[in-house]
């Protein structure tokens, strides 16, 4: 572990506690994140990447859950730590910024207000001072008139706008891992692209980290230098994007890299779906996950669970038994 | 539209009053009772003319701020109501105050806690409260406070108003303030915890969380003023029932507000205190909501939107 | 707190897989509240052939005393048996909240129902006449009228109680109606031919009845509260007759000396409501029917 390493997570379980029985949302998920460096989790819904966003910054819920494992970020132990020694993190060391920029911003308080929440009640600034710096915040997200829009509510903006509001409000305690959670899901094709270039640049400007959490591997691509691909709670691929995506082993990565669509295909290229339909995670089958849905599955797939194994790339490991040969690759 | 509603009150009141068996001839002239006096009476007060004429002749009257001399106690209508209204006004303030003030705090505490040992005895015991009507109330606490502690000024027939000494006001206030406060409680912790409970469920309070943000200040600042919608809403409904059917607790205790006058009114077919009144109270309450509907706007800017 | 929104979504997923849950079910505590209202009705009905002390007899050798094996809940300030008052006095309470609601019902619901599936100019006369006297409190009302209207009887108050309750009860009825006639159901029903007796009577009364049954059960409770409260003003029914409005109110003037007499009749009211309201509010959750505004 050097000293360059910003987030070490080590064989994180998240275990909800449902009626229905325990439900294993995250079921052993380890890596490092270093300083400045993107990260991307890729995975469809109920793989388990939302709750492992938020386990990671100890945002899950308070009741009937439980996590085990570690997870340290610059030396302080999220796993364990009470509400109140996260708190000392939240906001200053990492920030997440939420899927759905229209329902993560309280719709009764000023934009402005939510903004220079962080700079006056955790960095004790004056009123004067944090309205200024919010302002600049705005600023630097790309807001017009960034005076003007401190004192609007939030349903007098769009939804590209409010989420330009959400990063800022993210940013504002200057924080230097910045989780985004499907941060462009609910928007506008068009803007979705303006929101990734906005993190793109911010990341640099303010010398942070981020980790991006998507189901499209598209956005991905070109914007992070590793991915952890996951199925059903665990890690089944990852590498750095470049690896993953031209010499990937997994066949569920082939998977979702061939049902996204691609501006360099032809047009009216078929996307092909996966069949069958996400795994019950209450209820796993015995031997890999994804074997049900795998046109690759063999007995031993089916019976044992595969482990990480590395691959011919330096970082670049896979979870299965029947893995894509080496030399195939679907160009990035 | 408003204006409507309030005329449309006035006519009814007028017209039922008049409709009843009920005379103020027979009040007025007492012993003194004979036909040929109740018709020389009837000339004086303007009472012979068709019902339509008098009520024009009142309605008159009330425009030009005039709500006429009672022919019963020959005082003026306005003057009865002047002396009665602050003590509604009081009663209310006091038991809001006071239902808020603990409805509020308890409200939040069941919010962030629900199913805990408070929220389950608070939910039992207000559901159970529900039940309780404010007659009841009135007589289990005369009983306990009045008889068993032998407090002071706090049975019937016990009111002394503000100016003659504050400290026997309040005494005499405490009983039917505390009998509206519970009632009102009950409502107001119902409706601020269920809103509560669904508001924390939201998206943007968890984004609060991630800002480092304490859960009191979560809870105050973030959690309750959406919220407060719900109950502001609910405080003018209240408040304006309150005002118009307070006068049990009122009666019972003797206590001179409007209610009381309104009964005691109504018994001596006192026509013009009722309508009086009535007219006050429909007004008081037409008030009452836009003055909510107005603080509603003012926290909540997604209706003014709207 | 943070949002469980996302929990819902992974056991949603995983539930796809599973059984559905069983019906709640209604819960002992529901039954015995049944069972205590169908009690006090019992008691009301049959009260002349239960073995009861005569409860206007005065017996002056046990005036205020407290509850012994004779006098199970004791004697009030003229000698005369609480419990027998009590069960007596339920009639009051019963017969004025039933009689009332049937007036009620009787009228207001047939007429918003059919306000509410014709529309047109019906409705909106009958609507406005109806907010007319909505707008005017109706408790002053009743007290007037009651005031005047001597000699007071049961029947008279009933009456008078059940024609207030009348645009009450329009302006649920047809609020639920006109929430479901103009639903796909209805209008694939009169597309079939169906007469509008049928569409009512098969299609949208099913669907209205439980807001009835649930206003009922607010109804009924609203009308014992307001016996109480007539009792209070003297406009109940006359004394000797017992009733429990009128024995809580005679128990004030001797609280100190007799504190059974305010107790026993509070208690017996207040148990009564608290089944009906516990009634109303479990029916509810279990049918998911949302608060009516009254």
């Amino acid at each position: 572990m050097s000293d360059d390493t910003l987030l070490v997570v080590k064989d994180l379980h998240t275990t909800f506690d449902t009626p229905r029985g325990p439900l294993a949302a995250v079921g052993g998920v380890s890596f490092e994140l270093g300083q400045n460096e993107t990260l991307g989790i890729v995975g469809e819904s109920g793989s388990g990447k939302t709750v492992l966003s938020r386990t990671i910054m100890g945002l899950q819920p308070r009741k009937n859950v439980e996590v085990t494992g570690s997870v340290r970020l610059n030396g302080f132990e999220v796993v364990g730590a009470s509400e109140k020694e996260k708190r000392t993190i939240w906001g200053l060391e990492v920030a997440m910024v939420f899927q759905d920029p229209m329902t993560s911003l309280n719709p009764v308080l000023r934009v402005g207000k939510q903004i220079d929440e962080i700079l006056r009640v955790r960095l004790g600034m004056s009123k004067a001072d944090a309205k200024a710096r919010a302002i600049e915040l705005l600023e630097l997200v790309g807001i017009p008139s960034p005076t003007e829009r401190y004192r609007v509510y939030p349903g007098e903006l769009s939804g590209g706008m409010r989420q330009r509001v959400v990063i800022a409000t993210a940013l504002a305690g200057s924080p230097k891992l910045l989780m985004a959670d499907e941060p462009t899901t609910g928007l506008d094709v068009t803007i979705q692209a303006q929101i990734l270039n906005l993190l793109d640049g911010l990341k640099t400007k303010m010398q942070m980290s981020v980790v991006l959490v998507t189901h499209d591997l598209g956005v991905v691509a070109t914007r992070t230098s590793r991915i952890i691909v996951m199925y059903a709670g665990r890690i089944v691929e990852t590498g750095s994007t470049r690896d993953v995506f031209a010499h990937h082993r997994m066949p569920y990565t082939r998977a979702l890299l061939e049902g996204s669509p691609k501006v360099s295909n032809p047009s009216h290229t078929r996307l092909l779906a996966i069949p069958g339909r996400p795994p019950n995670l209450l209820d796993l089958p015995k031997g890999c996950a994804f074997a049900p849905r795998c046109a690759f599955a063999t007995d031993q797939c089916r019976e044992e669970r595969p482990e990480l194994e590395a691959a011919d790339e330096p970082g670049h490991t896979f979870a299965c038994w029947n893995p894509l040969p080496v030399t195939e690759g679907v160009p990035a | 539209m408003l204006i409507g509603v309030v005329f449309v009150i006035t006519v009814g009141a007028f017209y039922l009053i008049h409709l009843l068996p009920g005379d103020p001839a027979a009040v007025i002239l007492g012993t003194g009772d004979s036909p040929a006096n109740r018709a020389k009476l009837y000339r004086q007060l303007g009472l012979n003319k068709p019902i339509i004429e008098q009520y024009f002749v009142w309605i008159k009257n009330v425009i030009r701020g005039n709500l006429g001399t009672s022919f019963i106690s020959e005082t003026s209508v306005w003057s009865t109501i002047k002396a009665a209204l602050p003590i509604d006004v009081e009663m209310i303030i006091i038991s809001q105050i006071l239902a808020f003030a603990f409805a509020i705090p308890t409200a939040m505490r069941s919010a962030r806690k629900p199913d805990g040992i408070l929220d389950r005895i608070l939910s039992a015991g207000s559901f159970t409260l529900l039940s309780v009507p404010s007659f009841v109330l009135i007589v289990v606490l005369v009983l306990v406070v009045a008889i068993k502690l032998g407090v002071p000024h706090t049975g019937p027939s016990s009111y002394v108003s503000l100016s003659a000494d504050w400290i026997g006001n309040l005494e005499s206030m405490a009983l039917p303030s505390i009998t509206l406060a519970i009632g009102s409680y009950v409502v107001y912790y119902r409706v601020l915890r269920s809103d509560l409970i669904a508001t924390l469920q939201e998206e943007y309070i968890t984004m609060a969380r991630s800002k480092g943000i304490s859960s009191r200040r979560i809870m105050w600042r973030h959690a309750f003023r959406p919220s407060t919608v719900a109950l502001l809403g609910t405080a003018g409904v209240n408040i304006g029932g309150l005002l118009a059917g307070g006068f049990i607790v009122q009666f019972i205790l003797a206590i001179p507000g409007l209610g009381y006058q309104l009964i005691a009114a109504i018994g001596r077919s006192d026509y013009l205190v009722v309508q009086g009144i009535v007219l006050v109270v429909s007004v008081g309450v037409i008030l009452i909501n836009f003055a909510f509907d107005f603080a509603t706007n003012l926290v909540d800017p997604r209706i003014s939107r709207e | 707190m943070s949002n469980p929104n996302f929990l819902n979504e992974l056991v949603e997923e995983a539930s796809v897989h599973t059984q559905p849950l069983r019906k709640r079910r209604l819960g002992f505590l529901f039954w015995l509240c049944v069972g205590w209202i169908a009690l006090n009705i019992l008691g009301a009905i049959f009260a002349n052939l239960l073995p009861l002390i005569n409860p206007l007899f005065q017996n002056y050798n046990v005036v205020n005393a407290g509850p012994s094996l004779h006098h199970l809940l004791g004697t009030d300030d003229l000698g005369r048996d609480i419990f027998s008052r009590i069960v007596f006095g339920s009639r009051v309470s019963i017969e004025v909240s039933l009689g009332a609601m049937l007036i009620g019902f009787g009228i207001g619901a047939p007429l918003g129902m059919l306000a509410a599936y014709r529309r047109g100019t019906f409705d909106a006369v009958l609507s406005t006449v109806m907010y007319v006297f909505l707008a005017f409190p109706a408790i002053i009302a009743t007290i007037a009228v009651l005031s005047f209207w001597t000699p007071r009887s049961l029947l008279k108050i009933i009456v008078v109680v059940g024609i207030a309750a009348i645009p009450l009860v329009y302006r649920v009825i047809r609020g639920a109606t006109l929430n479901f006639a103009t639903r796909d159901f209805v209008v694939a029903a009169k597309v079939q031919g169906a007469t509008d007796r049928r569409i009512l009577m098969k299609e949208l009364l099913p669907n209205v009845a439980p807001i009835g049954v649930s206003f009922l059960l607010v109804g009924i409770a609203t009308v014992v509260t307001l016996e109480g409260a007539l009792a209070f003003l003297g406009l109940s029914v006359n004394p000797p007759t017992p009733s429990w409005g009128n024995m809580i109110n005679e128990s004030l003037a001797n609280l100190q000396v007799n504190p059974w007499l305010a107790i026993f009749p509070s208690a017996a009211m207040c148990l009564f409501l608290l089944s009906l309201n516990f009634i109303g509010d479990r029916l509810r959750s279990h049918y998911d029917i949302s608060e009516i505004k009254l």
